[in-house]
């Protein structure tokens, strides 16, 4: 399945159902594999109710806090049907576990007068060290007017991991301890990529949620927090600044304009029978929606997106459980997704009675 | 009494059975279906190599920067429990009982790796050597034939028609780009003057007339040298002249090539066709209408018969009782030639004036390739994109003729590749085991505690 596509080849871009399943990148050989692709498998996460959507059941996949894969579980393909086009149902399970093989974890140290954020990378059995970082701060200004939208300034910058893999960036432009932002961060070494980031928003029980409403046309339905979950929504409001940015050549992250949609700036009103505002994304490239939001003009945060699962380094977990099985053969390649280098892990087991002695 | 003896070999039978299975040997599982160390070898060195970090490492044996570098990103993306040794081995000329490799440089985390290690081979190149791949000039023969001319139609004393969005001098230098490098000699003809040359069988520059391919840059219109603004060549609306470049291609064995539309249905000299009337009925002056009478003309000049005024009329599709439009499809033989040659032109055309099959009964030809699969539609079968071989009776190919057929815009990426789908020179790649220029890097992996 690694080194296949499946049929048709771009079924990760779009809605149809694969007639055979494979999750190579169709534009590359060898274990090069599709970001889109992994998007579509059914992802363990929490299951969310949006009710403005035709499709109203997404699984939000979470790995941690500032950044959200909201995914249409009727796009996904559950494990159930892949174990269908691999012919193998009824007689193997399998697991395919996608891990990064550099975890970048980042922490604010101080938060202002400078922000000082402290990075630490780490390689599967060894700190990732010597690794160039570069890095981009997304500082959000809120908007101080009731016609002002949240706007926002990209620093790009570069650093070095130390000896244990440790880096740290300051921001002396960052003077107010409220102020918005999201970091990310690219570690890489020697062709080994890893990916990290971090947000810091206002306390507030408004925010937004990017929700993927249709991976085929790639339209992102933005949520107000308030009507997720069926949860009988009183009428509010939030300002909106949608932007997308992509990963250069030199791991800089570059702005890309959206395509059709509701439009990068707006509102979003929560309650039924207020309209949804959405933004299309573009099909050519993986990237990241970065959407800013402000309630106030002292109330505001910021949530990333990935678009394409290695986007923000994000992990896959996709398959059977083989902890109850009772023998278990395992494979692990290194693949590539966009940019980033992952460690793939196949598990399978037979589901016919064995019997191990040994 | 029985009972008891069949009790007695039951006992013995199962006692049996419990003794083997306690004293068997049975495989752990992981010797049954073990990591496949070999392929998760291959792959950390394809990561590894993803950002040419790896090939220049190891051309930079001397470089501890570089090195410790490397052995931290493969100690980076590799799991706890395996222990690696990759080494770097220069590749020697291998002449005179030279020892073919040659140990660089090596860094490991284990002073062995057991007996039970495998390995994966990766051949880098180094950063200072350029790979150039060398087109084969076409025509060349391993005998020693010269290479054939490729003439480009570029008469800055003509108009172009159908080459919307483009002018011939731009069409011109894209040909150029993707051409030449095939062709012994790459001759741009700048104005009618010199193509009336080329019609009189004088080479401009001392290149080989005979076999040349001639790419009209003026879409649906044929420049015209003002020593054949006269008659007989005027004659018919100038589809006698239409008629003359049919017998010189079959006379010099040329291929014609028509980038786009109806062939030969205009003629285009800025500095003859200077009336407040020479035009081509759409506003474009330095031209004159020829109509449908040019193509025929043409192919009867071709196929070496006497000259009549056309009673033929309209034979492509857009006119006649011909189907308007085809969506013509590139062929998967041709598409298989798209990645060899890197032209990629959508697959998907329209086809309004591709040329019927039955052109090829009519005037001896006989389609040799084409870069569509053929549409059939109104009782007819379309080529468009293919190439025409005039073959007389003996079986010698005397001229050919590429009647592209799609409408305008042009994408001239299709007139290339119907010119290299023909030919099909081949493209030699350079020697990758060239000395000095390669190493050859090994990961061996072990499992720790692996037996």
């Amino acid at each position: 399945m690694l080194l296949n596509p499946g049929s048709p080849n771009n079924w990760g871009q779009s809605d149809v159902t694969p007639a055979s399943f494979g999750v190579q990148d169709p534009e590359f050989t060898q274990y090069e594999l599709s970001a889109f692709s992994l998007m579509r498998l059914g992802a363990s996460g929490d299951l969310l109710e949006y009710d403005k959507t035709p499709n109203n059941m997404y699984t939000r996949v979470t790995p941690g806090a500032g950044a959200a894969l909201v995914t249409p579980n009727a796009d996904a393909l559950n494990y159930s049907k892949a174990l269908t086009l691999l012919g193998i149902k009824g007689t193997y399970g399998f697991q395919l576990s996608l891990t990064p093989d550099v975890t970048v974890s980042v922490s604010e140290t101080h938060s202002c007068s400078p922000l000082t954020l402290s990075l630490t990378a780490t390689g599967a059995s060894f700190p990732f060290a010597n690794a160039e970082v570069n890095y981009c701060l997304f500082l959000v200004t809120l908007g101080s007017t009731p016609a002002q939208y949240p706007s926002y300034e990209l620093l790009n910058g570069t650093t070095f991991t130390d000896t244990q893999g440790k880096a740290s960036v300051t921001f002396s432009t960052v003077t107010d301890p409220s102020e918005v932002y999201a970091f990310i961060a690219y570690a890489r070494l020697d062709g080994v990529v890893g990916v990290g980031y971090h947000t810091r928003t206002s306390e507030s029980d408004q925010y937004l949620v990017p929700v993927v409403q249709d991976i085929g046309s790639q339209t992102i339905v933005l949520a107000h927090s308030y009507d997720l979950n069926n949860s009988n929504a009183p009428t509010a409001s939030l300002k909106y600044n949608a932007t997308f940015v992509i990963s250069t050549q030199d791991y800089t992250l570059s702005e890309l304009s959206l395509g059709s949609g509701s439009g990068t700036y707006g509102y979003i009103m929560s309650g039924i029978g207020n309209p949804v505002e959405n933004v299309t994304l573009p099909t050519c490239t993986t990237g990241i929606l970065i959407l800013t939001y402000q309630e106030s003009a002292s109330l505001g945060g910021v949530i990333i997106m990935p678009w394409g699962i290695s986007a923000l380094g994000f992990p896959v977990n996709f398959g059977g459980n083989p902890s109850q099985q009772e023998w278990v053969a395992t494979d692990l390649r290194q693949v590539m997704i966009g940019d980033v280098a992952y460690q793939a892990k196949l598990s399978l087991w037979s589901t016919k009675a064995v019997q191990v002695t040994g | 009494m029985r009972t008891v003896e069949v009790l007695m070999v039951i006992i013995i039978l199962t006692g049996a059975f419990i003794a083997t299975s306690y004293f068997a040997v049975l495989p752990w599982p992981r010797q049954v279906s073990p990591l496949d160390l070999g392929r998760l070898s291959l792959t950390t060195l394809e990561t590894l190599n993803s950002g040419n970090d790896l090939s220049e490492a190891a051309f930079e044996t001397g470089n501890a920067t570089a090195w410790e570098n490397l052995q931290i990103a493969i100690s980076a993306s590799l799991p706890p429990n395996i222990i690696y040794n990759l080494t770097v081995y220069n590749v020697n000329s291998g002449g005179g009982g030279d020892t073919l490799y040659t140990a660089e440089n090596s860094v490991s985390n284990a002073a062995n790796l057991g007996i039970s290690s495998e390995a994966s081979s990766y051949l880098v190149s180094s950063s200072n050597v350029t790979f150039n791949p060398t087109p084969q000039k076409i025509g060349e023969t391993a005998s020693g034939g010269g290479g054939i001319t490729l003439y480009i139609l570029n008469c800055s004393d003509s108009d172009g028609w159908w080459i919307t969005g483009y002018n011939a001098q731009s069409l011109a230098g894209d040909l150029y780009n993707l051409l030449s490098p095939y062709f012994a000699k790459t001759v741009v003809i700048q104005n009618t003057a010199q193509f009336g040359e080329l019609l009189n069988g004088t080479p401009l520059h001392g290149e080989s007339l005979q076999n040349a391919v001639i790419i009209n840059t003026c879409g649906e219109a044929v420049p015209i040298p003002a020593v054949f603004n006269t008659s007989p060549y005027s004659n018919d609306g100038y589809a006698q002249y239409c008629y003359l470049l049919g017998q010189r291609v079959n006379q010099y064995n040329w291929t014609w090539t028509s980038i786009v539309g109806y062939p030969f249905y205009y003629v285009t000299n800025t500095g003859v066709f200077t009336g407040a009337n020479d035009q081509n009925g759409w506003g474009i002056f330095g031209m004159k209408c020829v109509g449908q009478a040019g193509l025929n003309s043409f192919l009867r000049g071709l196929n070496g018969e006497s000259y009549v005024t056309d009673t033929v009329g309209w034979i492509t599709l857009g006119g006649g009782n011909n189907p308007e439009s085809e969506q013509v499809i590139i062929s998967p033989a041709t598409q298989a030639l798209m990645n060899y040659y890197g032209i990629y032109p959508s697959i998907y055309q329209t086809a309004t004036r591709a040329v019927p099959s039955t052109i090829e009964g009519s005037y001896s030809l006989v389609a040799e390739s084409s870069v569509f699969t053929p549409k059939v539609d109104g009782g007819k079968t379309w080529l468009a994109g293919s190439t025409f071989a005039h073959v007389d009776n003996t079986g010698s190919i005397h001229g050919k003729l590429i009647p592209v057929g799609l409408t305008r815009s042009t994408d001239i990426r299709i007139t290339a590749l119907a010119i290299l789908s023909y030919y099909q020179p081949r493209i030699y790649s350079s020697d990758f085991n060239s000395y000095d220029t390669s190493r050859l890097v090994v990961l061996q992996l072990g499992l720790v505690g692996g037996t």
